[in-house]
């Protein structure tokens, strides 16, 4: 294994100690300069700068796979996101639906309460069933009946006024006769002047209001309540408004109005429980 | 031809040096590719190409390290000239002499390192017996793998396997 003494080079260890020579002055140098603040000197700087591609390639490389990852990551977790936020929109929507649904239902319910706290009788909540508008006899089916404690001639009212009466009755439901129907009457009066008249029904869509004086002031817009003088109606319900008011052929206004309740939107409704008139009292009215 | 493959291991030993700094700031700790590039080219027995190849190779480690520099320079030509020395009498060849000349040369590189920090810079080196350790062991591991799959693949003998005449 030994090789022959002619092969040794000699030259190399004199330039190995002139080498490392060299090389402690420049660590000497080195080891100065860092400790008044510059730490590298214009050699080191050259042998950076030569090789700089080097490290930059390196870190671009190294950055453009960290950024492809994580874009990658970011796109599945947005894709994933994305699938989360649909999904809480849609149990948000739905969500917002009922509760839209449940803030009519409150306020109108509360409307329904308001209203029936004023009267000072007994009231029940009912729900229509049936509502029949088409024929000229209008009526609707209530879902409460005599159980209930609902009786013929019981007032039916809503948060917007008056709806009819009470016609007949079974024990879990009841039909009522709406103010539109022909054969319905009121006692009502003009809310601004207090002049009383008897509505009736105009078997369409509104009701007339009879006996009131030609030289009596109602005019268009005049809003029409129960008087309470019909041993049916409470005082002081909202009937409907005045849209026409005519001088008739008579001596009494042709007088026409809207009522107060759309027929269309009726959801929850009140019967009330009105005081009847005795009959012996009937008997003797004039 | 043989300075265009080492001037390619020096590429490949900074883009490792690159590499592990970026993802592993603490590898260079454990492990060494400038001293593999080193005792590569010193194992062809060409003192003076082993100098010249050890400070090249220790200048562009200073120059992307922490250390004053010419430290590692100094380091690696002296363990170079070593491993050089060393193969310019002894044919060496084969991937248990390369790992043994490997750990002389982390254990000197450490050795002359800890000398000069401590002379130039009067500071201790903190666990210095356990980092050497430890160093050697990584170094000395990684570069059999890398001679075996030269060996293997390439064919490729040590960088100046053919002896010079005197003189270089």
């Amino acid at each position: 294994m030994a090789a022959p003494a002619d092969v040794i080079p000699r030259r190399p260890t004199l330039l190995l100690i002139v080498v490392l020579g060299l090389l402690f002055v420049l660590m000497s140098l080195s080891t100065r300069t860092r400790y008044i603040g510059e730490t590298r000197t214009m050699f080191e700087r050259s042998v950076m700068i030569l090789f700089a591609p080097v490290p930059k390639t390196v870190n671009w490389v190294g950055q453009s796979l960290s950024d492809a990852y994580h874009g990658y990551l970011d796109m599945r977790r947005s894709v994933n996101e994305n699938l989360q936020l649909h999904r809480e929109i849609n149990q948000l929507t739905t969500e917002n639906l009922r509760l839209r649904q449940s803030e009519g239902d409150l306020r109108r319910l509360r409307g329904l309460l308001g209203y029936s706290e004023q009267f000072a009788m007994p009231t029940t909540m009912a729900d229509p069933v049936l509502l029949d508008t088409s024929s000229r006899f209008k009526s609707m089916i209530l879902d409460r009946g005599s159980n209930s404690g609902i009786e013929v001639n019981d007032a039916v009212v809503n948060a917007n006024g008056l709806i009819g009466r009470v016609v007949l009755t079974t024990k879990d439901m009841a039909k009522v006769q709406l103010i539109t129907d022909g054969n319905s009457s009121a006692g009502v009066l003009v809310d601004r002047t207090r002049r009383q008249g008897v509505l009736r029904g105009d078997g369409a869509v509104g009701a007339q209001l009879y006996d009131i004086p030609s030289l009596s002031d109602v005019q268009p817009g005049d809003v029409i309540m129960t008087a309470g003088i019909d041993g049916i109606y409470p005082k002081g319900i909202p009937v409907g408004v005045v849209t026409k008011a005519e001088k008739g052929q008579d001596l009494f206004k042709t007088i026409t109005v809207r009522p107060s309740v759309d027929f269309g939107s009726l959801e929850e409704v009140i019967i009330l429980h009105t005081r009847k008139i005795p009959n012996a009292v009937v008997r003797y009215a004039p | 031809m043989r300075w265009l493959r080492f001037a390619v291991g020096l590429l490949i030993a900074l883009t490792l040096h690159s590499v592990l700094d970026s993802f592993f700031p603490n590898a260079l700790a454990f492990f060494n590719p400038y001293v593999i590039l080193v005792v590569y080219y010193s194992m062809g027995g060409n003192v003076f190409g082993a100098i010249i190849a050890g400070v090249i190779a220790g200048l562009v480690q200073d120059a992307y390290s922490g250390a004053m520099f010419g430290l590692h320079a100094f380091a690696l030509t002296v363990c170079a000239y070593a491993v050089a020395y060393i193969n310019s009498r002894l044919v060496l060849r084969g991937t248990m002499p390369f790992g043994a000349c490997l750990v002389g040369a982390v254990i000197v590189n450490e050795l002359v390192i800890y000398i000069l920090v401590n002379i130039l810079l009067n500071q201790k080196v903190e666990m210095f017996e356990q980092g050497m350790i430890v160093k050697t062991i990584f170094t000395c591991l990684f570069g059999m793998i890398v001679y075996l799959l030269l060996t293997l693949f390439l064919r490729e003998e040590p960088i100046e396997a053919t002896r010079r005449p005197a003189g270089w």
